[in-house]
């Protein structure tokens, strides 16, 4: 990564401040261009280095009370299938197939977020009579003891 | 509370920040808001805590790190201690409560194998714990932190 590009994802991960013109700041006061600026995180956009830039929120916050971390036991013929459909819903933030520690089976993580519990245990009903899984454990957001984003660039 | 504006706007910046001179112009244009509301108002959703994160999310296996699920098994009169040594490190970005068992749950971003190991050996020693489970992703399905 150029120094450039790393001038400008580390003046950006803290997030944005909230102002008009949040580009020609930092192109000023990296003493480049605006358009430089713009280009810098398109190409990092174009690379896969910064996923998406948009904004994040607290489920809990905007009406999904019910948060589980939901790991399911899938065949490994059928775990790309499944994993694929999973990822299409709208209720499901996080899918993931996990390398598991040897007295573990479930091996098809998600997180799943509903407004309700007869919604969570709809989902599950959903799910399980769809793919036809059977083994799942589902573990129930009790307590946020921390979540944050990564700072990557150091100042 | 949130109103309908405040969707519409969570909607629009969801994962699309307007890549131009005057981004907030550009989202009020399309909401028929001008961009000082629409500024006021994202600043106001940072402050309830509705949004967690404003700006760009990083691709941490590009950028070289390794992440890592893991979880441990804690009795609940001990919860709140090994939760906070969890927490003491950078590098830890989640950490949940979680019904059954193993009940603590966290994410761990480092820089390399040697460094995750190094974290969880502390983890162990300091909140005096056996053994943490680790469960380190094979495949990526989905990963959006915007319900």
């Amino acid at each position: 990564m150029d120094s450039k590009t790393k001038k400008v994802l580390s003046e950006l991960q803290d997030g944005f401040k909230l102002e008009t013109k949040p580009f020609t700041r930092i192109a000023k006061e990296l003493n480049i261009t605006e358009e430089e600026v713009i280009d810098i995180i398109k190409n990092s956009l174009d690379s896969g280095i910064v996923r998406r830039i948009g904004l994040a929120v607290r489920p809990e916050k905007v009406g999904y009370e019910e948060n589980a971390l939901i790991a399911w036991q899938v065949s490994q013929d059928k775990v790309e299938e499944v994993g694929e459909d999973l990822a299409k819903m709208n209720e499901i933030s996080h899918c993931y197939e996990r390398e598991c520690p040897p007295n573990w089976s479930y091996n098809l993580f998600t997180m799943v977020h509903a407004k309700t519990e007869q919604d969570l245990e709809q989902l599950i009903e959903d799910i399980k009579s769809k793919h036809n899984l059977s083994n799942f454990k589902v573990y129930r957001t009790q307590k946020e003891f921390k979540k944050t984003s990564m700072r990557y660039f150091n100042d | 509370m949130m109103d309908e504006k405040d969707r519409e706007i969570i909607q629009l910046l969801q994962d699309k920040f307007p890549l131009v001179s005057e981004p907030y112009k550009e989202i009020g244009d399309k909401i028929w808001m001008d961009e000082v509301s629409v500024i006021s108002r994202i600043a106001r959703m940072i402050q309830d805590g509705a949004i967690r994160h404003f700006g760009p999310f990083f691709d941490s296996k590009k950028l070289g790190y390794i992440g890592c699920l893991a979880a441990v098994n804690v009795p609940s009169d001990r919860v709140e201690a090994v939760a906070a040594v969890i927490n003491k490190f950078d590098e830890v970005t989640h950490n949940y409560l979680r019904e059954g068992v193993p009940n603590l749950w966290f994410t761990v971003i480092a820089r390399s194998a040697e460094r995750r190991e190094e974290i969880f050996a502390q983890i162990k020693k300091e909140a005096q714990i056996d053994e943490i489970m680790t469960f380190s992703s094979k495949r990526t399905f989905k990963v959006r932190v915007n319900v």
